[in-house]
């Protein structure tokens, strides 16, 4: 029985979740709308004032007020911190494509995250409210937590505070109206870039406000940046990107939504919450509030940059390059033994082929067709899911299996693609977002999927042949017959990729990233053309996903984990996106820059040990790095360096001539 | 015959009537000239011509069937061609694979999927052959393997009026394609256009009516979105109402 009691007590909850909801949506949304940065970092920054709040309670214990000290001291320093990133990291990149936001503060996310285990440790903190809030309070005859009531009050009154400012003072007028229409503004003659930083750093004091009062309410852990990032875009969207309005109320229909959810439909937790996100996008993509004239405010977007030809290096050049990698990778089991362990190859590098394949898929419609897809993951998991799933419950067939994969990542990317693709930019990549965690949240519900723990298997009867288990077919010693398997079906997606951006198909999806526009008024069904590219795109990242199943042994929910989509991106343009084979070397310049720090922080003692082992940090750093200095990637090193070092020599003459190995890289 | 018709074509943003209850009907083969001052909503008919916008009213007919309902493509594979009046091209890509481009949409839809997805590209002889032909045509042969970005204004421009020819277009919209070009750019610009043109049906937007005067075979003067009159060069010009739209429209 739902009683008058527990549905008051339930709709509280859910307004103390949703005000929190509420102050990080409305930093996001103002941020975007004012300055179209999709911050990934908010959640961090949002943790860094929980972590930094939990430091100064601590150095103040025994001061009476202490966690009110911390509650205005912590969000302050954020905001400073936020304000030096934006200025240091972001502005930058102010005119280029929207994409390079979402990577960089991908980045950010990933420094910050490492910086705040460095400093404060992987155990979670307690931060408890002072005693003059805990404990319950009955009002009315009706109990519930005083913490609770003052979380809802202090939320309400700085979003209060917030619109006030917003809509009463001069500067707060003109960040709104930028915020709405950026145009305008600019056309009143007002200098609007003037106010990022402040907004930006706005934005920060709010999210570790709210990730103090929610830390207090909680705890203050790692990961809570994580956890809370996805729900909150999920806020700006249905909200309307860009609009305070819909961030308040936005955030407080989600809260209460999730904590009714939770008791009322307990089937649905977790899922609601995308569902409602997708369904929004599809039908109403600028959200409640939203500005519908920012789906087509493409004009002042810049362009996408890829990874150019090669540049010094001529095609047979790469060619031999190619074919020597090749070679070398063939070689790497031979070392089994003398140089280094089995290791080595039937794992690092079976990992690296599989990344490689993975970043592959995603190059190719990001690289080629423009199309931004956040929720990559999912076609990826969905293969890693189906091959597994087949092998458990049809046959152990490996082959039957990967076939199965990909089959359905095809279908779904069709089915994806079928009703996303025609809606543009920012908001494609949010739907793809969405769709990718709600297949996370779906496979932890079902026992079918192994629910959270997820399902493991070996894969029988291997190759179809009766010789034995996948990983366990020996050619020699531990060099495995799986390994070349991997390596010739890596090896084959990329020429097949590459034959296929070399066909007509291919060159109408990079007309399509040229100018979309134009390459339709040639002729060209141009959303049937991103379908296709899209599903060709998911059925390569479904091999991928089948084929870490072998080295995982099986698969669970981290393999739709949002931060997966987040690394093979980061992979994608760390190397060289536009090229197919960049984002292969940045797979494997990821994950083996990975492995040195952690095994040289494994043996070197001391804080430089510890520091070292923040792979993800240091990795996170040098992305950040590349997103500002070498947007085009690892691929175009040898050209930015032979420009900027090199005497003379070839001159600016060449970049003209070179266009036609750009379209097809070798 | 008509080859392109309006009935009553209307395209309205919130309250402003960009295109207003415009009725046009070109011959085949005619030169049209398309001239008002800014903002008159020359571009905005266009878009709604070409299906770049959806029409809020009335009708387009082209070759006797309607196609107000049909996507841009479609449009295009009818035999519908259209410039930009700011310069698109693909920007990234050599002169050359910018025309073949052009050339490969038509013939593209009875490749097979095979051929679609893994037979080379340049080794389709038609195509390649047509868009070098193209190429010389608006004089950019020299410049085939230059990337499109890196060519001068002029060149870009010529490059979009290639863009057009080699989809073999029935009726061409050109939308200002001397925007920006200096007199001995623009001279040539429209001596290409009449040129390599000849055999369509053009439709050129300009708001100089001194430079259509001696190409057009008929001026339509549109002003606040819609026709002011329609007539020969000589009727255009000697009209009362179109000396006082273009005078009260601010251009002189
Ligand atoms: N996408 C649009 N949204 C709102 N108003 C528009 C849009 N495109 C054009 N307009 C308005 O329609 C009117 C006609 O513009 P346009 O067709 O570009 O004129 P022209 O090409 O004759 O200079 C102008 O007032 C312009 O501001
Ligand atoms: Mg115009």
């Amino acid at each position: 029985m739902v009683t008058g009691g527990t549905l008051l007590t339930q709709l509280l909850n859910g307004l103390s979740v949703g005000m929190v909801y509420v102050l990080l949506a409305a930093g996001l949304s103002i941020i975007f709308g004012v300055m179209d940065v999709i911050n990934f970092a908010h959640g961090e920054f949002y943790a860094l004032g929980a972590y930094l709040a939990v430091g100064i309670a601590a150095a103040l214990s025994g001061v009476t007020g202490g966690f009110w000290i911390a509650l205005v001291a912590a969000p302050l320093i954020v905001g400073v911190i936020g304000g030096l990133t934006e200025r240091v990291t972001i502005r930058p990149l102010y005119g280029r494509n929207p994409l390079y936001h979402i990577l960089l503060t991908f980045g950010l996310v990933l420094v910050i995250a490492d910086g705040i285990e460095i400093i404060w440790g992987t155990q979670p903190k307690n931060f408890a409210p002072p005693a003059l809030l805990s404990g319950p309070i009955t009002i009315a005859g009706f109990q519930y937590s005083l913490y609770n009531y003052f979380v809802i009050a202090v939320g309400a009154l700085i979003a209060a505070g917030t619109w006030l400012a917003l809509t009463e003072t001069r500067v707060g007028i003109i960040i709104r109206g930028g915020s709405q229409d950026r145009g305008m503004v600019r056309a009143l003659g007002i200098d609007i870039d003037r106010y990022y930083t402040l907004v930006f750093a706005f934005g920060c004091v709010l999210a570790a406000f709210a990730g103090i009062v929610l830390g207090a309410k909680q705890e203050v852990a790692l990961g809570m940046g994580n956890a809370i990032i996805i729900p909150a875009f999920v806020v700006v969207v249905l909200g309307g990107l860009g609009s305070f309005r819909g961030a308040v109320v936005g955030g407080l229909g989600i809260g209460i939504v999730q904590t009714l959810t939770q008791t009322y439909v307990p089937a649905l937790t977790g899922v609601i919450v995308y569902l409602l996100m997708v369904g929004i996008l599809l039908v109403k993509p600028q959200g409640l509030f939203g500005n519908p004239e920012w789906q087509n405010h493409g004009g002042e977007e810049g362009d996408l940059l890829t990874g150019g030809g090669g540049g010094i290096l001529d095609t047979t050049t790469r060619r031999y390059l190619a074919a020597a990698l090749v070679g070398v990778l063939a070689l790497v089991p031979l070392g089994i033994g003398v140089t280094y362990s089995s290791y080595i190859p039937n794992s690092l590098v079976l990992n690296v082929l599989v990344w490689a394949l993975f970043a592959l898929s995603l190059d190719f419609v990001m690289g080629y067709a423009g199309l931004v897809s956040l929720g990559h993951v999912l076609f990826y998991g969905v293969g890693a899911y189906a091959t597994v799933m087949m092998a458990m419950y049809v046959t152990p067939v490996f082959w039957v299996g990967l076939l199965a994969g990909v089959a359905l990542a095809l279908a779904v990317a069709w089915f994806v693609g079928y009703l996303s693709i025609r809606v543009s930019g920012v908001y494609f990549a949010m739907i793809t977002l969405g769709f990718a965690q709600l297949a996370y949240n779906l496979v932890t519900k079902f026992d079918i999927t192994g629910g959270s723990d997820g399902l493991y298997t070996g894969y029988d009867a291997t190759y179809g042949l009766g010789i034995g288990e996948v990983g366990q077919v020996s050619l020699l010693g531990d060099i495995q017959l799986f390994y070349y398997v991997v390596l010739a079906l890596v090896v084959g997606s990329y020429l097949v990729a590459r034959q296929i951006m070399r066909a007509p198909f291919g060159s109408v999806l990079q007309a399509i990233r040229e100018s979309e526009d134009r390459a339709e008024f040639l002729g060209y069904d141009t959303v049937e053309y991103k379908r296709r590219a899209f599903m060709v795109s998911g059925g390569l990242a479904g091999l991928a996903g089948g084929l870490a199943t072998i080295n995982s042994f099986g698969v669970g929910p981290s393999f739709l984990f949002w931060l997966k989509s987040g690394e093979v991106i980061v992979m994608t343009l760390l190397g060289g996106m536009g090229t197919l084979y960049g984002p292969m070397l940045g797979a494997g310049a990821f994950l083996g820059l990975k492995e040195i720090l952690l095994t040289f922080g494994e043996s070197t003692p001391g804080l430089l040990g510890e520091v070292l082992s923040q792979w993800q940090g240091i990795l996170g750093l040098i992305f950040v790095v590349f997103v500002i200095y070498v947007p085009e990637g690892l691929v175009s090193l040898p050209e930015t360096l032979q420009a900027r070092f090199g005497a003379g020599g070839g001159g600016g003459g060449e970049s003209a001539t070179d266009a036609t190995d750009a379209e097809v890289s070798d | 015959m008509a080859i392109l018709e309006t009935h009553d074509l209307t395209k309205r943003f919130d309250e402003l009537v960009a295109v207003d209850r415009v009725n046009l009907s070109v011959e085949a083969g005619e030169f049209r000239s398309v001239i008002g001052p800014n903002g008159a909503g020359k571009t905005t008919l266009f878009n709604t011509i070409t299906g770049a916008l959806r029409a809020s009213e009335g009708e387009v007919v082209f070759e006797g069937e309607d196609v107000t309902a049909l996507p841009s493509y479609e449009r295009v594979r009818r035999g519908i061609g259209r410039s930009f009046q700011i310069t698109n091209v693909f920007g990234g890509l050599t002169a050359l694979e910018n025309v073949r481009l052009a050339a490969q949409s038509i013939p593209s839809r009875e490749m097979s999927v095979g051929s679609q997805l893994f037979r080379d590209k340049n080794r389709f002889d038609d195509v390649t052959a047509h868009a070098q032909r193209v190429l010389e045509d608006v004089g950019l042969g020299e410049h085939a393997e230059t990337k499109a970005s890196t060519l001068a204004y002029g060149d870009q421009r010529r490059l979009e009026i290639g863009l057009v020819l080699a989809t073999d277009p029935e009726v061409v919209l050109l939308d200002e394609p001397t925007a920006g070009m200096g007199v001995e750019e623009t001279e040539s610009t429209m001596a290409l256009v009449d040129d390599v043109l000849a055999e369509q049906t053009l439709l050129l937007i300009e708001h100089d009516i001194d430079l259509v005067m001696d190409v057009s075979d008929k001026i339509t003067v549109l002003n606040r979105g819609s026709v002011v009159r329609t007539g020969t060069p000589e009727e255009v010009a000697s009209d009362e109402e179109v000396q006082a739209a273009y005078l009260g429209g601010g251009h002189a």
